[in-house]
């Protein structure tokens, strides 16, 4: 189920993607050939980039896509290591807390303010609030799946996803997830 | 609450939890958020615990909310999504081969059209990780076929990879020119020449190695034509085309540097397409690719946006610059000390961490000694860059053997990384020594 | 001793750093060093758009925020912003600060989010400069690429500019360029971004000012203060204004010269082609008397202080002359 949303989450983040870069393109290419432009684009974009960026959070966690610094935890044996992972998870689920925590506060204010940003057609605030929310709630509960599997997969006596092979540096290259 | 200590036990959690293995995201908001809320609680010698939990939630949420809610950062998902896709249309490896044929037949040929390719990639990438990860898919796998000595045939590439963020479009200029709120097309501007002498520092050492150990790059044995030459040449059209669009688009009036990001993926995807090269399912895989690392990039950034909002409530900051004035430094020592500084925390953090973490605390610094701040950016991302490549934290290289697989380990490159590193040091002296690298560009522009 | 945190998102360089500054030694010497501000600059703590919710939860005690980012928050005080005809600096500032001190209303408004006024800041009149072309008429107007912001750039736009998305620090390079023709700003802006050398001619519009945007303080945090400690904020408070519009009419009187002798044509729109401005600009107006009508305002009658209020001070700046050539 989280599976699914989490796929869903990012194709949307695609989509934003898309919709940027056609955004943009379009306001450029109206002001150069017709001297006219899109009203407002500069809030539609900042609203994009929300969904852009948090929107693929919780699939960037289970492609353990997060940077982190290896070379000391490296020397251990693996099994130590995967409970070093399990910390780092745990101890992302704890700090993401008070984020997600924050998020539904500002948004439900945001939602009852009626807050907007000042232009051409006055677009509310809401949106892009939300999208934050959603995007980092659904990572904070994807590290505590990540939390639980990886706890399960130690005890079991198997090793954690990634830590297997010889080169264990964070992948940025991340094609393995599509 | 006294907020040096606090300050100094957070910086220490922080390095703490970073040789644990905690992602740097989530170590600098636990860190910033937990901080902030004891600043907030005991501000008073009584503790409030209500008022410092609105505080502190109000301080997360605008930070990270504020700094991803950015027109200008629009620039950062489209610009690598412009790197990924034009791995995809073929514009990356064409640039590559180009250049290739016309230097294989130089001892090292290969390894300098490597990093020549990096030069020329980096014109369309804002990425210096962007520009490693594509140029190393294609460019090492190759040279290890080759024969080239595993070192030579990643680390270049690696090194090269470090141009994508000196030579314009760079997504660390972008973030500089948003803190220091100088003109981001002027710091493009200032990052063309530093770029080309790194360039032609990279190829010096390529030369050097080569020549001192032959074995390392197995000649050429094959037979390049002048037809082939011009050939190659011609087919690089479409990255040409990309690079005159950046640039002609910006400095010509059409739209601003924001704008061209945009404007250089549909023109990319167009050219894709037109070609054949792209499809639908390429075009979406790209962009997957580009949604996750945009958003570990900008988590990253994000949590140290927090941070700096933690540790100016600490007033930690403005007791740093005043112990520095009271130092009394020359301009030397403290381009000297800045330098070192930058070059530790280059060897643990990211680039993005770094500057968003320093530059508070820099800016006001540089501007009471009359410095130029386009000059100084210059500096910092060279210092960046050098981070990237620099052990036991080397972006760059992580990954180049993420690329390569199992045949190369991370401390083979690393290996292999020294002398690249040697000459960086080197360029970077240059850069600090004659501003005038720098500034010659924008300065022609007024 | 209380420390009070202020956050500004701007840098602690010119006028109106000057005189944040200037509150804040004002606030420690009438308490004799009993409270200091310390600022926290560079939007160390907040960006601009945060300023709101950040003061009233308490991340800082006070701090700048600017009416444009909270146009439903800060409806009341948006009034500062409105293309009336109000183009000086100091009166505009006289009049917000003395409105949002007697208005009832202002402060309901305020403490709905958590927040009391300490003082108010303006950016000055806003006039238009550009590169290749000249505006003395408002039929000029149509058709050049302008960068403009607020209801001044709405009306730009209404009278047929193509409005482009540029940051003021790009503004330079957009006008060498040719990616815009012209930018709304202030003089004291246009010289210190050094402007100038990119721009044909710059026109004094003397149409309106963009006001809103001033110090604010957490009303918890404020009403837990003695009553004495009080007192002395709104006082220095109030004295803001005299400083920052000293400062900043000799900032922009120096840019003026800068721009003249650097061979950009300054030129002053004729009262005629102003009023149509103001004209165009009515239906912004009108949309604020609206909204603030819908949140319980009485609108029509504030505004009619407001600009009772204006009339009182252009009295008496042309009667007495500025607080600071007084002797
Ligand atoms: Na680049
Ligand atoms: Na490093």
């Amino acid at each position: 189920m989280l599976q699914r949303i989490e796929k869903l989450l990012l194709e949307l983040a695609v989509f934003a993607v898309l919709l940027l870069g056609i955004l943009i393109t379009t306001s450029v290419l109206l002001r150069v050939f017709f001297n006219s432009g899109v009203p407002d684009s500069v809030v539609m974009v900042r609203e994009l980039m929300v969904a852009a960026i948090i929107l693929p959070l919780a699939a960037t966690s289970t492609a353990r896509a997060h940077i982190v610094v290896e070379f000391l935890t490296n020397r251990f044996p693996v099994r130590i290591q995967g409970w070093f992972v399990v910390f780092g998870t745990a101890f992302g689920a704890l700090a993401l807390t008070p984020l997600v925590y924050a998020s539904w506060n500002e948004s439900l204010h945001t939602l009852q303010s009626g807050g907007f940003y000042f232009g051409q057609l006055n677009l509310p605030k809401w949106p892009g609030h939300l999208i934050f929310m959603l995007g980092i709630s659904f990572c904070w509960l994807r590290l505590l799946l990540l939390l639980i599997g990886d706890v399960q997969r130690i005890r079991a006596g198997l090793t954690i996803e990634g830590l297997d092979a010889p080169n264990t540096e964070p992948s940025t290259d991340t094609g393995s997830i599509n | 609450m006294d907020g040096t200590l606090v300050g100094l036990i957070a910086f220490s959690s922080v390095i703490g939890l970073l040789a644990v293995r905690v992602p740097i995201a989530f170590a600098l908001v636990g860190v910033a958020t937990v901080g902030s809320f004891v600043m907030f609680a005991f501000r008073t010698g009584t503790f409030m615990g209500e008022r410092a939990i609105r505080a502190t939630s109000s301080l997360v949420f605008s930070n990270s909310f504020d700094l991803i809610h950015s027109y200008d950062l629009s620039m950062i998902p489209l610009f690598i999504a412009l790197g990924h896709i034009a791995y995809r249309a073929d514009i990356t490896t064409r640039i590559y081969y180009a250049a290739k044929v016309w230097l294989v037949g130089i001892p090292g040929g290969v390894a300098m059209a490597s990093v020549v390719g990096c030069g020329g990639f980096s014109a369309i990438t804002g990425s210096s990780i962007a520009c490693a990860s594509t140029m190393g898919r294609i460019c090492s796998p190759e040279m290890l076929r080759m024969g080239y000595d595993k070192r030579l045939a990643t680390a270049s590439v690696a090194a090269g990879g470090t141009l994508g963020s000196l030579i314009p479009p760079s997504v660390l200029f972008i973030i500089y020119g948003i803190f220091t709120e100088t003109s981001i097309s002027k710091l493009f501007l200032a990052g063309v020449l530093p770029g080309i002498l790194s360039l032609f520092g990279f190829l010096l050492v390529i030369y050097l190695w080569v020549r001192h150990d032959p074995a390392a790059a197995p000649p050429f044995d094959g037979h390049i034509t002048r037809a082939d030459r011009l050939q190659a040449a011609i087919k690089a059209w479409p990255a040409i085309t990309l690079f005159v669009i950046i640039v002609g688009g910006i400095y010509g009036g059409f739209f601003t540097a924001t704008e061209a990001a945009a404007i250089c993926v549909s023109a990319a995807v167009f050219i894709g397409f037109a070609q054949r090269k792209l499809d639908i399912k390429g075009l979406l895989d790209s962009l997957r690719e580009t949604c996750i690392q945009t958003s570990s990039i900008f988590l990253i950034a994000a949590a140290a946006k927090i941070f700096v909002a933690f540790i100016a409530l600490t007033g930690v900051a403005p007791a740093i610059v005043e112990f520095v004035t009271a130092a009394d430094l020359s301009s030397f020592y403290l381009l000297l000390a800045i330098s070192i500084i930058y070059l530790i925390l280059g060897m643990f953090l990211d680039p993005i961490g770094i500057m968003v973490l320093t530059l508070p605390l820099m800016i006001p610094l540089v501007e009471t000694y009359g410095f130029d701040l386009i000059w100084f950016g210059v500096v910092i991302i060279k210092l960046l860059e050098i981070g990237l490549i620099t052990p036991p934290v080397g972006l760059n290289v992580f990954v180049i053997a993420n690329v390569v697989g199992k045949e190369v380990s991370s401390e083979t490159i690393f290996a292999g990384i020294l002398r690249f590193l040697a000459i960086d040091v080197i360029v970077l002296i240059l850069i600090i020594a004659f501003p005038l690298i720098s500034l010659l560009i924008p300065g022609s522009m007024s | 001793q209380v420390t009070l945190i202020a956050g500004e998102a701007g840098p602690n360089r010119g006028a109106r750093a000057a005189s944040l500054q200037s509150f804040a030694d004002d606030v420690a010497e009438r308490s004799e060093g009993e409270v200091i501000i310390d600022i926290q600059w560079g939007g160390a703590l907040f960006k601009s758009e945060a300023a709101l919710q950040s003061i009233s939860n308490g991340v800082a005690d006070m701090g700048t925020i600017i009416g444009v980012y909270f146009p439903q928050e800060m409806l009341g005080y948006g009034i500062a912003d409105l293309p009336l005809e109000n183009p000086d600096a100091w009166v505009g500032m006289r009049a917000t600060d003395e409105l949002m001190r007697s208005s009832s209303a202002m402060q309901e408004n305020l403490a709905a989010n958590n927040l009391v006024y300490i003082g108010t800041f303006t950016t000055s009149a806003v006039n238009i400069g550009c590169q290749g072309a000249t505006i003395e008429s408002v039929d000029d107007i149509k058709g050049l690429k302008v960068r403009g912001v607020g209801a001044y750039g709405n009306v730009f736009k209404d009278f047929g500019a193509n409005m482009v998305s540029v940051s003021i620090y790009d503004a330079y390079q957009a006008l060498d360029s040719g990616l815009i023709d012209c930018s709304q700003g202030y003089s004291y802006a246009v010289s210190a971004l050094k402007q100038q050398e990119v721009m044909s001619s710059y026109t004094l519009l003397n149409w309106g000012q963009v006001g809103a945007l001033g110090v604010f303080m957490n009303k918890e945090i404020f009403d837990s203060l003695e009553p004495e400690v009080r007192t002395i904020l709104s006082e220095s408070g109030e004295a803001m204004a005299d400083k920052l519009g000293e400062l900043i009419t000799v900032d922009n009187q120096m840019a003026i010269d800068t721009m003249k002798s650097t061979g950009v044509e300054v030129l002053e729109m004729a009262a005629g082609e102003r009023s149509k401005l103001v004209e165009k600009g009515k239906p912004y107006v009108d949309e604020w008397v609206k909204r603030a009508d819908s949140i319980g305002f009485d609108g029509a009658a504030v505004l009619e202080q407001y600009r009772g209020l204006i009339d009182k001070y252009t009295a008496e700046r042309d009667e007495k002359g500025y607080p600071w050539q007084r002797n």
